[in-house]
Formats: structure tokens, sequence, C-alpha cells
């Protein structure tokens, strides 16, 4: 008995190592950045894709490919990334919002390149580094050889990262900019180089643990992704602060999570520890948001108002292609109009993020968990197993399921009171993955489900007709809460909360408000994609795929609801057309260059007309007072410190 | 008669220190009362407990003889106690006219039948006497040609009279300004003074914290002085005559 315990610990041990390694660099990366990293998990993913490509298909030696994966590529991505993507930003100023598209933009791009580039099937047979026989330590306790090395790896970064701030210059510098990063580089310190090396190490560790959690999963695209991004809990937990509370976090949870698989409980609570077994990093991530709610959260007031542009008026022309575009289908052959089924669908989902991201300023993550929760009530409740209701008819099914999903917006409105841009962004996004494990994930909720189109609706054609009413009459709704007295509330409370209930504005109500609106519209799209495909399918509301969507309506423009509807055209047009892939692959690189044109797309592009027809009122301040070469470089330092500084 | 505004033994702690200790204070109606002190001396703490974005450790908050100590500050504004911000608060997104035309329909509540018949589009009560509002306090403020214009595009000096109209187009019995001369120049920080008196005459209840003695000496009826969280009572006590109508 004892040493099936110290055998489960040992192999907890693997998971929690990689876990350690994963808290180690998403610290020393924010610590001298100030950016959370959500792409780590893609970074990942990628490294350990190309280590399997150069062993098993270019027949490399393991070593070498190891090497090259570990030493150049992944730390050259970190680079790659500070260069072209987060320098520029922080040189700009730019907020807790436009970081956090930036970072969702990079994930999205590297899994949609890996889509594009090993397809999205799963792959289990990415080489192990290190052989698995056993060694005996003095002592006499026989261990794995690859559990001692992934345990030794996790002890040599921690303690190289530990010795390197303490001794050396580039640690004194890392300290500094950690401390004060305004005062550092007044000081002279160069904050770039520190960022340079925080992304590479950053990068590195991303790369380490991908290389050595791929070869006991099934590697794809998304799965090692987002496990990779579950472990992001020991950081949080840690406070994104101290390095020995996230490994001891990290190796605690790791031991825990296999020491849990060995407990043989009574039947009836067996499901339900075998999935917090499964998902523990899940749990500590969730429980790390909600203990801890300050992460991130200074200096985050109006975070998401930087990712509008605040228009009030809508573009007749605009609308006018894009109801073209939606009606083009009917006439589509059978094949492509069943496709096409998904865009007035996701179209509605998307729609909520525009009401509670675009209209009232909150950063959610985890609308495709509503999407999914909308889904699984509506076949739930047609199929007859929905906590003893009789079966109902798809008609009553779709608007209870929505109705039922509404109240549950609270479980995000709720945390939203008190936080703001990156603890609001990751405690959405920990509950949108709670959802997906222990929902989603779940015989006792999934098994035995039918979901049918609702009667006298099968046909294909009959089906888009009756969504694009429903989308219209989505669109009538969001519009309600772009105008008039409610309109301008959320508007305000967007734009400046604190100024918005001193002027009387209910801000916690309309929170509340924006959420349940948000999840009901979720709700609704979800269960009409469910009922397109005629199943419910957990894979279709994956949390990974709701941070694409979420990129997606950013990207046109979030308090765009025309954007929402062309992206997702899009997001289905280019999957269906193309590669399935492409889609991300867009939307990523149109969201890491979010900087460049600050609003979204379609805003974007209607300011350009606009500006050309009629010019405005011009800025009355000089953007730019004349300076000497040497107040330029003063003034370009202090701008990238006030934009980076933890 | 009870004070519009009055602060009974307001103590607030943040961990061991004592910004705030024991401060009495009435904001009469009629009058422009100036909170004057060295940074530090709990100014902000007591203007942050009075509307209501702090709630104190102890002591009582009174506003028209209610007891608001345990309203959030949105429900305040809703009874009447409008404040302005050192740093700007305006809403970027909205036109000038809207930022105003937000302070002026808070006066009935957002409730939860309110945001249901809000959102299927049905017409929300009250209207017109919120786009009445919304016009005088323009015409107040002198912001009628700009009211089409995007708040994000305005430089300061404007953005303080669109705030200030804000706050005024709620139609308030208290107001709280906390540093309102931040930023405008000589010109805009008289013509702020004539507004601020012109407020005061009209029966409104005035308290303003500000480090521009210049303005505090032009327009305040009573100053206090705040040291070390204490208040030092009406120092100087500069009772000024009437006022003036300046307007």
């Amino acid at each position: 008995m004892a040493s099936l315990t110290v055998d489960l610990a040992l192999a907890g041990i693997a998971v929690g190592s990689a876990a350690a390694l994963t808290g180690i660099g998403l610290i020393v990366t924010y610590r001298a950045t100030g950016v959370l990293n959500l792409a780590h998990g893609a970074i990942a993913m990628v490294t350990a894709y190309l280590l399997r490509q150069l062993v098993v298909v270019w027949h490399w030696p393991t070593g070498a490919a190891a090497a090259l994966c570990l030493l150049v590529v992944a730390p050259g991505i970190g680079v790659v990334l500070d260069l072209l993507v987060f320098r520029p930003l922080a040189a700009r100023g730019a907020g807790t919002a436009e970081t956090l598209v930036a970072t969702l933009g990079v994930f999205v791009l590297l899994v949609g390149a890996a889509f594009l580039a090993w397809g999205g099937d799963a792959r289990a047979d990415v080489p192990s580094l290190v052989s698995a026989r056993p060694v005996t330590l003095p002592g006499g306790l026989s261990v794995r050889l690859d559990t001692l090395v992934q345990f030794g790896a996790v002890a040599v970064v921690a303690l190289a990262v530990a010795a390197v701030t303490r001794w050396t210059r580039i640690g004194d510098e890392l300290r500094a900019v950690v401390d004060n990063r305004r005062l550092a580089v007044l000081r002279g310190i160069d904050a770039d180089r520190v960022a340079a090396v925080g992304w590479a190490f950053g990068s590195f560790t991303a790369g380490l643990a991908g290389v050595l959690l791929a070869p006991y999963l099934r590697l794809d695209p998304y799965g090692l992704s987002l496990l990779v991004l579950e472990t992001m809990a020991v950081a949080v937990g840690a406070g994104m602060r101290s390095l020995p509370a996230a490994v001891f976090t990290a190796l605690v949870v790791g031991v825990a999570q296999s020491e849990l698989t060995a407990l043989h409980p009574t039947a009836a609570a067996q499901p339900l520890v075998q999935a917090v077994g499964a998902n523990l990093f899940v749990v500590a991530l969730l429980v790390s948001v909600f203990v801890l709610p300050r992460i991130g959260g200074v200096g985050a007031e109006r975070a998401a108002a930087a990712l509008t542009r605040g228009r009030r008026t809508t573009s007749p022309v605009g609308w006018a292609a894009c109801a073209v575009v939606l009606l083009l289908p009917l006439g589509l052959r059978a094949m492509d109009l069943y496709a096409a089924l998904q865009v007035p669908a996701l179209a509605i989902v998307l729609l909520s993020i525009v009401v509670v991201t675009g209209y009232g300023g909150q950063i959610s993550l985890g609308q495709a968990g509503y999407a999914g929760l909308g889904a699984l009530f509506a076949a739930m409740l047609s199929s007859g197993t929905f906590f003893g209701l009789p079966p109902l008819d798809e008609f009553a099914a779709l608007p209870l399921a929505v109705l039922l999903v509404a109240p549950l917006g609270l479980l995000t409105g709720w945390p939203a009171i008190r936080r703001r841009g990156l603890a609001l962004a990751l405690t959405t996004f920990a509950l949108g993955v709670a959802v997906s494990r222990f929902v989603f994930a779940q015989p006792f909720f999934t098994s035995g489900l039918v979901l049918n189109r609702p009667r006298g609706l099968s046909g294909d054609r009959a089906f888009y007709v009756f969504e694009l009413a429903l989308l219209t009459a989505a669109l009538l709704v969001v519009r309600n809460l772009h105008r008039g007295r409610l309109g301008r509330a959320l508007a305000a409370m967007r734009d400046h909360e604190q100024g918005a209930a001193a002027a009387g504005v209910p801000v916690p109500r309309l929170k509340l408000f924006a959420f349940a609106v948000g999840a009901a519209s979720a709700a609704l799209g979800g269960a009409l994609l469910g009922m397109a495909g005629r199943a419910f399918d957990p894979a279709d509301f994956d949390p990974v795929r709701g941070l694409l969507w979420f990129a997606a309506v950013v990207v046109m423009g979030a308090d765009s609801a025309l954007g929402a509807v062309l992206a997702a055209g899009l997001l289905v047009g280019l999957d269906t057309g193309t590669h399935e892939g492409v889609s991300a692959l867009v939307v990523g690189v149109l969201a890491v260059l979010l900087g460049r044109f600050p609003g979204g797309l379609v805003n974007t592009v209607l300011t350009r007309r606009e500006e050309r027809g009629a010019p405005r009122a011009g800025p009355l301040v000089a953007p730019d007072a004349v300076l000497t070469a040497e107040g330029r470089r003063v003034r370009d330092r202090v701008r990238s410190a006030s934009g980076r500084g933890p | 008669m009870t004070a519009p505004l009055a602060a009974r033994g307001i103590t607030h702690r943040y961990g061991g220190f004592t910004a705030v200790d024991g401060v009495d204070l009435s904001v009469p109606a009629g009058r422009v009362t100036a909170l004057v002190g060295h940074n530090g001396a709990g100014k902000s703490t007591l203007f942050d407990c009075l509307c209501g974005t702090v709630r104190p450790t102890s002591g009582r908050v009174f506003l028209a003889g209610r007891d608001v100590t345990r309203l959030p500050d949105h429900a305040r504004a809703r009874l009447g106690l409008a404040r302005t911000f050192q740093q700007l608060a305006v809403f970027p997104g909205l036109t000038v006219e809207e930022n105003v035309r937000v302070g002026a329909e808070q006066r009935r509540g957002l409730t939860a039948p309110g945001l249901a018949a809000g959102l299927i589009g049905l017409p929300q009560p009250g209207r017109s006497s919120a786009r009445a509002a919304t016009r005088a306090a323009l015409r107040l403020l002198d912001l009628g040609a700009s009211h089409r214009l995007r708040a994000a595009d305005l430089p300061t000096g404007t953005l303080r009279r669109v705030e200030l109209a804000r706050v005024l187009a709620s139609s308030p019995t208290v107001l709280l300004l906390d540093e309102p001369a931040a930023g405008l120049d000589q010109d805009e920080a008289e013509a702020l003074g004539r507004v601020l008196r012109a407020l005061a005459a009209d029966g409104m209840a005035l308290l303003l914290v500000e480090h521009d003695l210049d303005l505090v000496q032009r327009v305040a009826d009573t100053v206090h002085e705040m040291a070390g969280g204490r208040l030092l009572g009406p120092g100087g006590a500069e009772e000024r005559e009437g006022g003036g109508e300046v307007r």
C-alpha cells in the first residue's frame, strides 16, 4: 500500500514539474514585462509538435532535436514576440486589455498554425527525451529516470533563476525593473533588454514543459495548450510573485492529483471524485482566482474601453452588405448551405461578447461555456434527462434553455463586480474551463442525449431561415443596449466605472444585467449550433475555441454588432472554404496587429470613411511637442516604462 | 434645520494608519465650504467617505438628515449627492450631450423592470425632463456649441466643464468637488469660481477640496483646515458677506 502511494506521488511529480516550470516562466515574464502570457500553453504545444516533427518525421537524433527546440526555437519565439508584438505595445503605453488581446492573438495564431501544419488529429508518438527505466537511488528507493529528470529540470531552472536574480547584473536590473520600472528606466537600465530576456526565458520554460508533458498525452493543438494554461493556476496562486510558492503549489497539486486517482469512494461519489482528480489544476485555478481578486487589477480602470471606439452610429451600407451575404446561402447547394447553418448561430454567440465586453466593458473569456450550456440544456430538456422533467418539444426546450442559462450569467457577473481587467479575464476563463471539464466532459450530463431541430424546421433551408429570424431578433435586442438610456448607462460604466457610479448608474446591478443578457445570447446561439449539427458536441464549445471567438470579436471591433456578424462569417467561411485552422491564423494575426488599428477593423474602416467625408474636431493639444533628441529619448523611455510596469 | 450633508465622528483606518480621525463636518445649504490641508492630511479619504466610495471604519454620514452610511456611491448620487473627480471622469465614448444626459437620467433608478423594458426597447419614463435638464446644464456651462462632439476629442478645460455639467444635470442638493481647478488655466478657474458662487446662491450646498488657495479665497464661505486626519475647525473663519450674485 505504501509503495503504491509513493509511485503515484512520483507520477504526480511529472505533471507537477511541468506545472512548476510553467509557473516559473509565467512569473518571470510577468515580473519582467508586466504581461501575463496567455500564449504560454500554445508555445508549449508548438515546441512539442516541432520536436515530434524533427524526431519522428525527419529522423533527427533526439538530443539534437531537443537542443534545437529548447535552446533555439522556444526562446526565439519569445524574442520574436517581444520585438514584433509586445515592445511596440509597451512603447505606445497600451493597457491591460490590449496586451491581453495580443497574447490571445499569439495563442490563437499558434493554434491555427499548428492545425495547418500538423492537422487536428491527436498524435500519440511524441518522443520522450529520457527513457522510463527505473534507477535506484542511494537509500534504496527505485525511481523512474524520466521522473528524476523532470524533477531535476524544475530544481535546476528554479535554482538558476534564484542565482541569476541574486548575483548577476541582469538580475539586479530585473529586480530594479520589478520594483519600479519607471525609476529603473530613468536610472539608465535598459528595460527593453530585461523584457527580451524575460520573454526568451518564459518561452524556454514553456517549451520545456511542453516537451516534458507531451509523451504522456495524445498531442493535439487544443489539448496540450489548454492543459498548460490550466497549470497557470500555480502562478496565479503564487500572486504572480513568489517562485517557491509556485513550485510548491505545482508539486502539491500534481501529487494530489495522482493520489486522488487511487481513491475508490462509494459509487455515488465516484464520478465527482474522478472529475476533480483529473482536473485538480482547474480546481486550483478557480480557487486562486477567487481568493486573489487583485492580480493585475491595478491601473486596469476602463480596461476594455481601449478595445472599443464608442461609435454611436451604425452604417446602413455595412448592414445592407451583411444582409445580402447572410441571404446568399439560401441559393447555395445543399452541402454549402449545411456549413452556412453555423453562421447565424455563431453570430448570436459572438453578440454576447459584444454585449458584455464591447458595451459593458467587462472582459469575458468564458462565453463558450454559456454557449455550451445552452446547447446542453436544450438537448437535456428535449431528451427528458433534465433533472426529472419530461421530454419537451424543441420549440419549448429552446427558450427554456435560454431562460435557464441567463441567471447562470451571475456566475461571472458576480465576480465582475469587484474585479477588473486581467483578474476578471482569468476568472471568466477559469469558470469557462471548469464548466467544460466538470459538465461537458461528464457522462452524467451528456449520456443519452439527442438534439433535434424543431418540428417542421428539419430541412436545412427552413432551419436557416429560422436562424436568420432569431439573429434579427437578437440584433434588435442588442441595439437597445447600444442606445437610449440603457446604452448610455452601459457606455458610461465601460468608459469610467467610478464616474458612472458617481452619476448614479447602479454599476453592480448593471454588470449582472450585462452578464445575464450575454449568457442568454450565448445560450441561444449555442443551442442553435447544436440543433444545426443535430447533436451536442462538447468540442464545439472548447474553452480554447472560446478564446478564438473573443479574439475574433475584438478584432472586428468589440462594440460593433455588425463586426460580430462578420466575424461569424469569417470564422465559418474561412475554415469550411479552405482548411481548418486558417480562420484561427487570420484572427490571430489580426489580433496581434490590433495595436495598428485600435478599436477594431470595422470601426477603423468606418471611421476612415467618415473622416474623409467631414473633418471633425481635431485635437486641440499638439500631440508631439518640439523636443530635442535627448528629450525624445527621455519621453520614449518614460512612455515605455509607464506602459509596462507590473 | 438639518444640514444637507453632515458627517458625525468619521474615522477611517487603513491597516494600522488612521487617515481620518473622528471628523464632524456640516455642509450647509447656500454656502461654499472649503477643505484645505497638506497632502496626506486625510482630505481625500474624508471625501471618499462622504460620497460613498469608501465606507468609514466608524462614524455616520447623513444626507438631509437621512443616515446614508451604508449606501453605496451610486445610491447616494441618486439621493442628490453629486461629486466630481480630481482626475477627470468623463465618458470618452459618448458625445458631450450624452455625457451630460447620463447624469440627468439617473435620478430615476435603473430597476429590474426598467432594465427589462430597456432591453426590449420600450421608451423609458422621464425622458422629457431628462432632456430639459441636459439642455439647461449644457447652457449653464456654455457647452451648447460642442454638444455633438465626442468627449474623447476635447481638451481638459472643456472636459472639466462637461463633468460639472453632468453632475449639475442630476440637480443635486449637495455637490462635492475634488480639486476642480486642477488643469485649468487662469480664465477657466475664474469662470469656474463664478459658476460655483452662482450655484451656492441658488441654494446648493458645496464642499470644495482644493489646493488652489486663490480659488478657495474667492469662492469659499467657510474654510476648514485638515491635518493629521483631524479637522482644525473653521480656521480664520472667512465668513463672507452675501457671497454675491456674480453671473
